[in-house]
């Protein structure tokens, strides 16, 4: 941990550095360790700390960007005359007005837990004896990340945040069938090893011996985690100003109308209690909580400074790291919960299928954000409203905005989810959506 | 020299162990991106860093930092120790290298002209030519062009005595125009897509590539995919180019090939493998005329470099021969544990690891994993393509990665391509939209009647090839040429 005080001073410095019209400076420290453990032993057991900063100049509207994982003097000048340099040679970008005026940023609490490899190792071996005593293999990673970020200008923006996570996800392996499970949290004493091993371990039991399926439409209870990575691609290719613009959005042209069912609400809340808070964007300006979608109507996109000029609209504080060729993007997203329970949704299905997870979803087409993907690790008939046999994997060819037109029911709780590593962190409940096109099977 | 001597030096501090090397790695960047004939990212970065990884108590340690101070030193060493002890006292089994010679070699990219002494006016220049170019009718909204260059030095030391300093260049560059008519969204990249072509060259292959002349013709064919008709959907006969086949080959046979992967050490992200170690030797992988190699000494292949990162030499090995399951990439640790477990298999590491920077554990990663062409051993005919079109009644012949998905396992796999045409009668006709097909690995590969021959054959570069937690993305090449493929089920999504 370097500390506020001293990432403000090699800011000031790389800013005093600077004889560019406006400057921007990005800084990152971050210390990481992950244990990673296959076939029932640890394989895997490392740490690295390192750190960054990042110039970008202008003048002129050129612009010119350089990153280096060094703080030293003489870096930092070189740093910032490397950008200096490359700006000059830079083209005028006719939409760019200027680097952000400071705003209030506001306040949340920094909370940096550093785990220690013992601890790591001990609740990963926890895992490991619970797949042994089911006669299972666990397989998975325990990281634990803390990270400072910081973002200053020229023009008196300084933005300042430090945070940690610590993120346990196994899958564990019986002989036909395999089962995921996952928490995620500040510090390593709010997870539950041994709960989440035998939630991945109850999917495995329950989903051996899978049989074939024949692929078609399906009515499908999506669990938290197949439709946080469902949504993921929204989150990138929906609500994205960039993205919007270019008329490539399954959303475009669409602000104020209905996009999906009315019973779906999207919110981007960056300081929801339950996903870890980021007060301020890449280009540290202030992040607010904002509805993307409300009863199925668009309301918001994701901006920032750029795109809010270029398109003379309010910046919503989404900004990644300069130079960003993706758009701004929404990063703490939750759908609001429904009033059933999981137990219910299922009981209400005919013919369906619960799906736990989605693998390797990819999109077909941006504009009616058709993708395709896999399920994996447990995937069920339902029967009656009942769970009636494991099934084999299907791949699935299905239109997201189609399917959050169909939704039927929304479970009345969310879990917290995460990405494989890192911050990035959502909120999902199970969704019952009345038709999912799945298009063949596997081996397995 | 000098940066070797450090890693010898930091060699030097670590405790008596089983074995122990250290990696100093310094990498440069340079990134342009133009969009709307505007250059939306110009960026240089340099990173610079080491790591130390120790086998103590017949466990891993790894720890890595950009701390070069003694006392960032000590503590790094110390913490690659502490790391080995704690996981030492949960250990199951016990962590065997394969035997190697130790080596005192440095290798460079062989390149023309230095992707990062080129003026730089001269590359934006060249980029924003290329965007003009696309600007062919109002219906493109978005035309862009792409560089990157890469440069990595590093500098590998271990117990064995080896000393490898080696410097890898790649450079990549492309272009790709999007069309837009009410709900229909069109692409067309050349010359290929997801940042164009990438090898282990200079700057001479981004000129070679005459981005500006195909600008057009690119954005044109965007266009006409608007209007053009819809991939039909059933089991036909099917030609891939070569830009898909390395992409299908990337999917379907290198990362099924992965030795970690198949033991289970990817269980918990990327998944597993059907490529089991008893099918080694027996299991037809492919039709007879199906040669798949792993060859890092390829000149040119964006996987293509002098020593791995665990030292062993730059290899070429066959895969898949006469369309039998043969080998895998493998590490010193996995090509132990591979012996264990099918006692025919007697070869050490095939030299595949390489990590994606001095803070990453080296895992194995494909090489250039390549579909030898037509007309060498046991590859039948040296097909053109125009041969091959001739010589199919009724097909689709599919160009351009649009979208690609597969299962864990690497059986059930489903691409898309930007573009494709009808043939009927031996002769290229109606241009489709949305192609798409779907497959299962080994049936796949078996219905592989035809490949061209080397003259079409090209090494095309994944820059862009993730694995492993902490994620890693590492460059890989894969040589194909255009290749025919019977009864595959074409056009499964219609949109």
């Amino acid at each position: 941990m370097f500390g506020e005080k001293k990432l403000r001073q090699i800011a000031d410095k790389a800013l005093n550095f600077s004889t560019a019209e406006e400057t921007e400076v990005l800084l990152f420290v971050g210390s990481n360790s992950l244990t990673r453990f296959a076939n029932n032993q640890i394989h895997q057991n490392v740490a690295w700390h390192d750190l960054g900063i990042s110039i970008r100049v202008v003048n002129d509207k050129r612009i010119g960007v350089a990153s280096i994982n060094t703080f030293d003097d003489m870096s930092l000048k070189k740093l910032v005359n490397k950008a200096i340099e490359l700006a000059k040679l830079q083209k005028p970008d006719k939409h760019f007005v200027s680097l952000p005026k400071p705003k209030k940023i506001p306040k949340v609490k920094n909370e940096v837990y550093e785990a220690k490899e013992e601890e790591l190792a001990k609740n990963v071996y926890l895992v490991i004896k619970k797949a042994k005593s089911n006669h299972l293999t666990a397989s998975g990673a325990y990281a634990n990340d803390t990270s400072e970020i910081a973002v200053a200008n020229s023009h008196g923006v300084w933005a300042y945040h430090a945070g940690s996570s610590c993120n346990l996800s196994t899958i564990i392996l019986g002989r036909s069938s395999s089962g995921f499970a996952a928490d995620v949290a500040r510090n390593v004493k709010d997870i539950d090893a041994e709960k989440v091993a035998m939630i991945a371990i109850k999917k495995t039991l329950d989903s051996a011996q899978p049989e074939d399926i024949e692929p078609g439409e399906y009515e499908v209870i999506l669990e938290p985690q197949a439709v946080s990575e469902m949504l993921a691609f929204f989150q990138w290719y929906g609500p994205n100003a960039r993205i919007y613009h270019e008329q490539a959005s399954c959303l475009s042209e669409k602000m104020g109308k209905r996009v999906f069912g009315k019973n779906i609400t999207i919110i981007d809340d960056p300081f929801h209690p339950e996903i870890f808070p980021m007060p301020f964007d890449y280009e540290g300006q202030p992040k607010k909580t904002m509805a993307i979608v409300e009863k199925g109507i668009l309301k918001n996109i994701a901006y920032d400074s750029y795109y809010a000029k270029r398109y003379k609209t309010k910046n919503t504080g989404h900004a990644l790291p300069a130079p960003n060729t993706m758009g701004p993007i929404p990063l703490h997203l939750y759908i609001k919960p429904g009033n059933k329970t999981r137990k219910e949704m299922i009981k209400s299905v005919k013919r369906g299928l619960l799906v736990t997870r989605l693998w390797y979803v990819r999109v077909l087409n941006p504009k009616t954000l058709n993708v395709t993907g896999m399920t994996r690790d447990a995937t069920f008939l339902i029967e009656n409203g009942k769970i009636v046999k494991p099934v084999k994997n299907l791949r699935f060819n299905q239109s997201i905005p189609e399917a959050l037109n169909n939704v039927v029911s929304i479970e009345n709780k969310l879990m917290r989810l995460a990405s494989f590593e890192g911050e990035l962190v959502n909120l999902m409940p199970t969704l019952h959506i009345k038709k999912w096109q799945f298009s063949s099977g596997t081996l397995f | 020299m000098r940066m070797l001597k450090l890693a010898e030096q930091i060699l030097s501090k670590v405790p008596k162990v089983e074995y122990a090397d250290v990696r100093i790695v310094e990498q440069s960047t340079e990134d342009i991106a133009t969009k709307d004939g505007i250059v939306e990212a110009l960026h240089s970065g340099q990173s610079l860093g080491y790591n130390v990884r120790v086998l103590h108590k017949e466990v891993w340690g790894f720890a890595a930092s950009n701390d070069f101070s003694n006392k960032g030193i000590d503590a790094t060493i110390k913490k690659a120790m502490e790391i080995a002890n704690s996981s030492a006292k949960y250990k199951t089994t016990n962590v065997t290298l394969d035997s190697q010679k130790p080596i005192t070699v440095s290798y460079k990219t062989p390149i023309k002209e230095d992707p990062f002494k080129v003026p730089l006016e001269e590359k934006l220049d060249l980029l924003l030519k290329a965007d003009k170019a696309q600007k062919v009718s109002p219906k493109v909204v978005i035309t862009q062009s792409s560089y990157q260059a890469n440069r990595e030095k590093k500098y590998f030391v271990s117990t064995l005595g080896s000393k490898i300093e080696q410097e890898i260049v790649w450079t990549g560059a492309g272009i790709e125009a999007s069309a837009v008519s009410g709900a229909e969204f069109q692409n067309r990249s050349y010359p290929n897509s997801f940042r164009g072509q990438n090898q282990t060259r200079g700057f001479e292959l981004v000129r070679e590539l005459e981005l500006e002349k195909h600008g057009g013709r690119v954005a044109k064919e965007a266009v006409d995919l608007l209007t053009a008709d819809l991939c039909p959907s059933g089991e036909f006969d099917l030609i891939l180019d070569s830009n898909q086949l390395a992409l299908q080959i990337h999917e379907s046979c290198g990362h099924a090939v992965e030795l970690d992967r198949v033991l289970g050490y990817e269980a918990s992200y990327a998944g597993t493998s059907f490529l089991t170690p008893e099918k080694l030797f027996t299991f037809q992988y492919g039709s007879p005329i199906v040669n798949l190699t792993a060859d890092a000494t390829i000149p040119g292949g964006l996987g293509t470099f002098g020593y791995d990162d665990e030292g062993v030499p730059a290899k070429r090995t066959y895969l898949v021969k006469k369309g039998i399951f043969q080998d895998y990439i493998t590490s010193r640790e996995t090509s132990v544990e591979l012996q264990k477990i099918n006692p025919k298999y007697k070869k050490k590491s095939n030299g595949t690891v390489r990590a994606s920077s001095w803070s990453r554990l080296p895992m194995i990663r494909m090489t250039n994993i390549n579909l030898e062409p037509g007309g060498e051993e046991g590859t039948g005919k040296a097909w053109t393509l125009d041969e091959l079109i001739a010589d199919t009644k009724y097909g689709i012949f599919m160009s351009t990665n649009r979208s690609w998905s597969i299962d864990d396992k690497r059986y059930n796999f489903q691409f898309g391509t930007e573009i494709g045409w009808e043939i009927r009668n031996g002769k290229l006709g109606r241009m489709l939209k949305n192609p798409t097909y779907q497959g299962i690995t080994p049936q796949f590969w078996n219905s592989c009647d035809a490949i061209c021959g080397r003259r079409e054959w090209t090494v095309w570069g994944t820059p862009n090839c993730g694995k492993g937690q902490p994620s890693q993305v590492m460059y890989t090449g894969h040589g194909a040429s255009p290749s025919r493929f019977r009864k595959v089920k074409v056009g499964v999504v219609q949109w």
